[in-house]
């Protein structure tokens, strides 16, 4: 058998474009395995210039799927170039914007688990591909897709609500937010009369962690083996009690048995994280500098959060937080199908956090935005529905951009993306006489799990087939197939 | 106000991108004409809840720009629900909306696609002369052919 290299391009049921490239030896062994990220965005560079409060308005176009996370954090640096904390804020404009942060994790956690993640639920890694999507799911359970269809557009009713658009509105500005909630928006998401109430979403929540926790178990042995490896946890956690935290806590990093890592104040993370680069991606790779390079790369999102928070702070959450965390006796959970375990218990979640917040008469309020000393320098770190998201903004005195920074949550799963891809790749590919689509579509499960972003903002009709191309050693096409 | 019963059109784009905003120009002539918003849906793409929307119509026409040559610098079919599939969020076509909508609602609206020529693509507000002709062209067509023939249906 000669040398051989497969690429996956593009990796498919994940945002945005990325490849993997597979590189087999001579004796049918994967000699090394990468995926890389083959976009490019420029915006820390080309943002350079403009005034301070276009950030909000100018970062979230990162992205067609989470542009409201993008906003968030921005705002949250931008208001402290106003001179505002974030305990500074007015109360109403924070419990605003953590009504839209939380409907943004909503709707993208929805979109995660029943369009890209379900297929290989239901179907199983080794159904054709053509049933491997929503469409197949759709016909298979018409509830659960309905559901699905009906959990994500209250995620995104929310955020029209409160920005005006589903994507790219505006909520934030420098110091609060521009607009308050009304009466007759907020009875919308109580009454169930034109969508399903918020209740509905907390009890479609908890029927859908029902079905995940059935399929562990019956499953158990590949859920909690496949792409399964040990690695430090990075996430916000409350800055008194250490629960979990998505709008602004402080930076909490475990290893993989539990012990703490770092503890920190968001602002101070510039002094404890380094970006790696490689040739071969456009994503850096983000570590904790007192580990180094190959021991200080964290994980993010659903899992890492579950691993460094104390406790969550809803009852219905925290119940589920607890059987997930019995299964590893209390332990940190290595485990990556387990992610989305764990992103459904952030679903409820949510749900729960939305309802006390339209419950919550602060939020029809008129005290929207505060003013401070102007300062040259915000950070604004939030927990975005694919982990822990970084701006960094600096500015001259007449208010114009001069550095930005962005460390994306799919940039610190950069490492851990790597390590999967690998791990499966030798798993399922090693001393295999036939390269069958479903082992390749296993390594993607390895990134798919991670739900990353790869972003892209443009579209038209007909475009984006996925090709798999099996070069040898010299880069000579040996198969191709398209799907 | 020209009203558009039971008609959405959906415009695909991103008017950032030069001529991928030929969608979104599209349905702001429409807005400039008189026609009633509220069936005038602005998208930067298409997404599986889509199939809920169109579920409440009987026809629904989307607009986007083409990157092929095309004849008269647009082209207007009829669609059917496709039973091919898309393995992403990002490009989720027209029939399979159209198929989602079957399986999931029961329905099956009619359903058209507006293809609009377009030359340039790069990060700019502004179509190019050849898409903005191609453009006024297909708002010919739209006002003197689609509207009588789609409305008498």
């Amino acid at each position: 058998m000669s040398k051989r290299k497969i690429v996956i391009e593009p990796v498919t049921r994940v945002e945005g474009h990325g490849k993997v490239t597979i590189k087999m030896d001579e004796n049918g062994k994967v000699d090394d395995a990468f995926l890389h990220i083959v976009e490019f965005r420029g915006f820390e560079k080309f943002i350079q210039g403009h005034p301070y409060w276009e950030a909000p308005v100018l970062v979230q176009r990162l992205c067609g799927i989470c542009p409201v996370s993008h906003h968030i954090a921005a705002a949250k640096a931008i208001d402290q170039l106003v001179g505002v904390d974030p305990e500074n804020l007015s109360p109403t404009a924070t419990k605003l914007r953590k009504l839209l942060h939380y409907g943004q994790v909503f709707q993208s956690h929805s979109l995660h688990f029943f369009y890209l993640a379900s297929p290989d639920i239901l179907f199983g890694i080794n159904a054709p591909a053509e049933k491997r999507n929503i469409v197949a799911v759709a016909a298979h359970n018409q509830e659960l897709a309905k559901k699905g269809i009906l959990m994500r557009k209250f995620g995104q009713e929310i955020i029209k609500a409160l920005a005006g658009k589903k994507i790219h509105g505006i909520l934030a500005v420098p110091g609060g937010v521009h607009k308050t909630f009304t009466a007759e928006e907020r009875e919308y998401f109580l009454d169930g009369k034109q969508i399903p109430n918020v209740d509905t979403m907390i009890e479609w929540s908890k029927e859908i962690i029902d079905f995940m926790k059935n399929y562990h178990t019956e499953n158990a042995e590949w859920i909690d083996n496949f792409a399964k490896y040990d690695s430090n946890h990075l996430g916000l956690v409350d800055k008194e009690t250490g629960a979990l935290e998505l709008y602004d806590g402080r930076l909490r990093s475990v290893d993989a048995t539990g012990n703490e890592l770092l503890n920190i104040s968001d602002i101070e993370y510039g002094y404890h994280f380094k970006e790696a680069v490689e040739p071969w991606s456009y994503l850096k790779f983000p570590y904790m500098t007192k580990y180094g390079r190959e021991n200080g790369w964290n994980r993010v999102g659903p899992l890492a959060r579950m691993n460094t928070c104390s406790h969550i702070n809803t009852p219905l959450a925290e119940t589920e937080r607890q059987i997930f965390k019995a299964y590893t006796q209390n332990k940190p959970n290595n485990m990556t199908m387990h992610t989305h375990w764990a992103r459904l218990i952030e679903m409820l979640h949510c749900a729960e956090l939305m309802k006390e917040l339209l419950l919550d008469n602060e939020i029809m309020g008129n005290d929207l935005v505060r003013e401070g000393t102007p300062r040259n320098k915000g950070i604004g770190i939030i927990e975005a529905p694919r982990g822990t998201l970084i701006h960094e903004y600096h500015t001259d005195d007449k208010g114009l951009i001069t550095k930005c920074n962005l460390i994306v949550s799919t940039t610190h799963n950069n490492e851990a993306m790597n390590r999967g891809v690998r791990a499966v790749a030798q798993e399922v590919l090693n001393d295999k006489p036939e390269i069958t689509e479903p082992m390749l579509n296993q390594v993607e499960m390895a990134i798919r799990a991670y739900d990353p972003c790869l972003s892209c903002a443009t579209h038209a009709l007909g475009e984006m087939p996925l090709i798999v191309k099996i070069e040898d050693a010299n880069g000579n096409l040996i198969d191709e197939k398209t799907r | 106000m020209k009203k558009l019963d039971n008609i959405l059109i959906i415009g695909i784009g991103n008017n950032t991108r030069q001529d991928d905003g030929l969608g979104w120009a599209f349905l702001d002539n429409l807005v400039e004409q008189g026609y009633n918003e509220d069936n005038l849906l602005y998208k930067y793409q298409l997404m599986v809840e889509d199939a809920e929307l169109i579920a409440e119509y009987n026809t629904v026409i989307f607009v986007d720009a083409y990157k092929k040559e095309l004849e008269n610098g647009f082209i207007f079919e009829e669609i059917e629900p496709a039973k091919q599939v898309s393995f992403s969020t990002h490009a989720v076509p027209p029939n399979q909306i159209l198929n989602l909508c079957e399986t999931i609602y029961n329905k099956t609206p009619k359903a058209y696609v507006l293809k609009i020529e377009g030359i340039t693509w790069e990060i700019e507000i502004k179509l190019s002369e050849q898409a903005s002709n191609n453009l006024e062209k297909s708002l010919n067509y739209f006002n003197q052919i689609i509207i009588p023939q789609t409305c008498n249906n």
